[in-house]
């Protein structure tokens, strides 16, 4: 019995693994600099730099910016905006990612139609505004819209690609003269597009 | 040998069998076999979580239910590490000449526990840091945390972090830092959301970005390529006050949160922060290739080390399978991106990381001792 005894208490002495009860806390750090995460994938993701020389990306996908845009963090649900130089007129692209294929390729379309205030299409119209173009992560489809919007005239150049995933959104709109001056850059940066390997 | 014949005598006599030696061996077989295999769809991580490190292994019905149906590495790694001792107290003799095989027993019954502390105490995160840039704390992708920042002050935030465990929806956080509670509606693993339709039911959420987004739950994922997006609805209220409802996720960047009696508050969900006494400077970040190829030949970074408590200010190297080992941590080489200017290293905190070492020298030294003697004693008899 004093063996068995020895046994039971090797194991408790064994056993003597403690949980770790989660607990809130509290801390003091330096003051954090607001940047944006990329959307939907900003697990562990470092800020980009600023001024980024060589093209910035997200985890996922690499782009280059063309030359002469300046590119900075993108607001609420962006992962970054890119605004070309002025000379045109306005015009802005961004860039965004969902999970999933945020509401299917439909919805988006209707979606930037009603931002240059056009009706939406049918399922079948579909075939008739989708271009393609390549890049090394896939083909990325590309639509380009003109109507007028709340502010008069204005075009919408939008691409999506899906990537790890996600669904990525790049997407260029402004006044149709600007839009149509970037538009060839901008279609060159998403030929670009590479993977943001690791 | 007299054998015990009463229920107790059966009872231990069961614990140390040979017999169930054999079975738990062949059922560890099985579950590193099915382990191995439910990586391809599950994910290193989630695989080993759901099959090696639990006491039962689960199947969840198509309505829902779960239902125990194999035993999980835990209860058999308890159950081995029972009999091995069982055995090695009710069978071992305890002598000079058994000391070797005490040895070794007490060498495996140390890697069952190093196993064990290991899955219990081991800490996994990770640190990306750009050239340049320098870090002082390392994020766990696996986890969330809620933090609402009082981000008031100039000199710096302070930050209450509410584990991703607290986040149960009809859970009321309260807190003596926090001005007001945070009660959660939803709390969600995985999400997927897009911009609002007109035709979407009212959103449950009324300040933030919360109310231009649609936010549906989705099926978790595990594979190595592949993140969850976790998402969570809070109501802030303060007494009887609302102050807003908020969904929030990794994935949503902008920064949300309240005005509340002068002070600025921000809230987040992001991936579990884990916060270092010292900081790494990444200085270079080198990834070799072989020449005429692309085939990976090395990835190493340059690191700078600063502890101003312990006056530690020097360079490191991090490299495969030459980590940096500082203040219980192991920071490996793990990843890289952004056109080789950002690092990835993976930071691991394992107290039992030394007992797996200790274990096998004692298996090696006892049964070095075990067989020198069984040796001896047979050339004394060739003799």
């Amino acid at each position: 019995m004093s063996r068995s005894l020895a046994a039971a208490s090797a194991l408790l002495a064994l056993t003597c693994a403690c949980g770790r009860p989660d607990q809130i806390t509290v801390r003091r750090v330096p003051k954090e600099q607001i940047v944006q995460p990329p959307m939907g994938m900003a697990m562990g993701g470092a800020p980009a730099p600023e001024g980024a020389p060589e093209g910035s990306s997200a985890p996922g996908v690499h782009w280059i910016a063309p030359k002469g845009w300046k590119e900075g963090p993108g607001g609420a649900m962006q992962v970054a905006v890119l605004v070309p130089p002025p000379a045109h007129g306005r015009a802005q692209a961004s860039v965004s990612a969902f999970p999933g294929d945020v509401g299917g390729e439909l919805a988006n379309v209707n979606r930037w139609r009603g931002q240059v205030g056009l009706p939406a299409l049918a399922d079948s119209d579909l075939a008739g505004v989708r271009h393609k173009l390549s890049c090394a992560l896939g083909p990325v489809l590309v639509y380009d819209f003109t109507g007028s919007g709340d502010q008069g005239p204005a075009r919408v150049v939008a691409a999506t690609i899906s990537a790890g995933g996600k669904t990525w959104f790049f997407k260029l709109d402004g006044d149709p003269a600007a839009v149509a001056a970037d538009k060839p850059a901008f279609l060159r940066m998403l030929e670009g597009l590479t993977s943001d390997a690791s | 040998m007299r054998r015990d014949a009463s229920p107790s005598g059966r009872i231990l006599r069961a614990l140390s069998s040979l017999t169930l030696t054999i079975v738990g061996l062949a059922l560890l077989m099985i579950l590193v076999a099915v382990c191995t295999l439910l990586q391809v769809s599950m994910g290193t991580h989630r695989a080993v979580e759901a099959v090696i490190r639990t006491g039962l292994v689960w199947w969840t019905s198509p309505g829902g239910t779960r239902i125990p149906v194999f035993p999980g590495g835990g209860l058999v790694g308890g159950v081995l590490l029972v009999n091995l001792v069982f055995a090695q107290f009710l069978r071992l003799e305890l002598s000079w000449r058994k000391a070797g095989m005490w040895m070794a027993h007490l060498g495996l019954a140390l890697l069952f526990v190093g196993e064990f502390a290991t899955a219990l105490m081991q800490v996994e995160s990770q640190m990306p840091v750009e050239i340049g840039q320098t870090r002082d704390y390392s994020e766990d992708a696996r986890r969330v945390e809620l933090d609402a920042v009082d981000a008031t002050s100039p000199d710096g935030d302070t930050v209450t972090a509410i584990p991703d465990s607290f986040l149960k929806p009809g859970a009321e956080i309260a807190h003596p830092s926090l001005p007001f509670t945070l009660a959660v509606r939803e709390f969600y693993r995985n999400s997927s959301f897009r911009m609002r339709r007109p035709d979407d039911p009212p959103s449950p959420a009324t300040a933030g970005v919360g109310p231009r987004i649609f936010v549906r739950e989705a099926p978790e994922v595990g594979s190595d390529d592949e993140q969850n997006v976790p998402a969570v609805l809070v109501d802030a209220r303060r007494g009887g006050e609302d102050l807003g409802s908020f969904w929030l996720s990794p994935g949503m960047g902008a920064p949300q949160g309240l005005e509340l009696d002068g002070k600025t508050w921000r809230f987040w969900l992001r991936p579990r922060r884990y916060y270092l006494p010292f900081s790494l400077t990444l200085k270079e970040f080198h990834h070799d290739v072989y020449p005429g190829t692309d085939i990976p030949k090395n990835f190493s970074s340059l690191v700078r080390l600063d502890d101003p408590a312990a006056h530690e200010d020097r360079d490191a190297r991090i490299y495969m399978n030459h980590p940096l080992r500082y203040a219980g941590l192991t920071f490996y080489q793990a990843s890289f991106g952004r056109g080789d200017r950002l690092s990835v290293f993976q930071v691991v905190r394992n107290p039992g990381w030394r007992i797996p070492y200790l274990a096998c020298a004692l298996v090696a030294l006892g049964l070095l001792w075990h067989f020198a003697l069984k040796l001896s004693a047979s050339l004394k008899g060739v003799r």
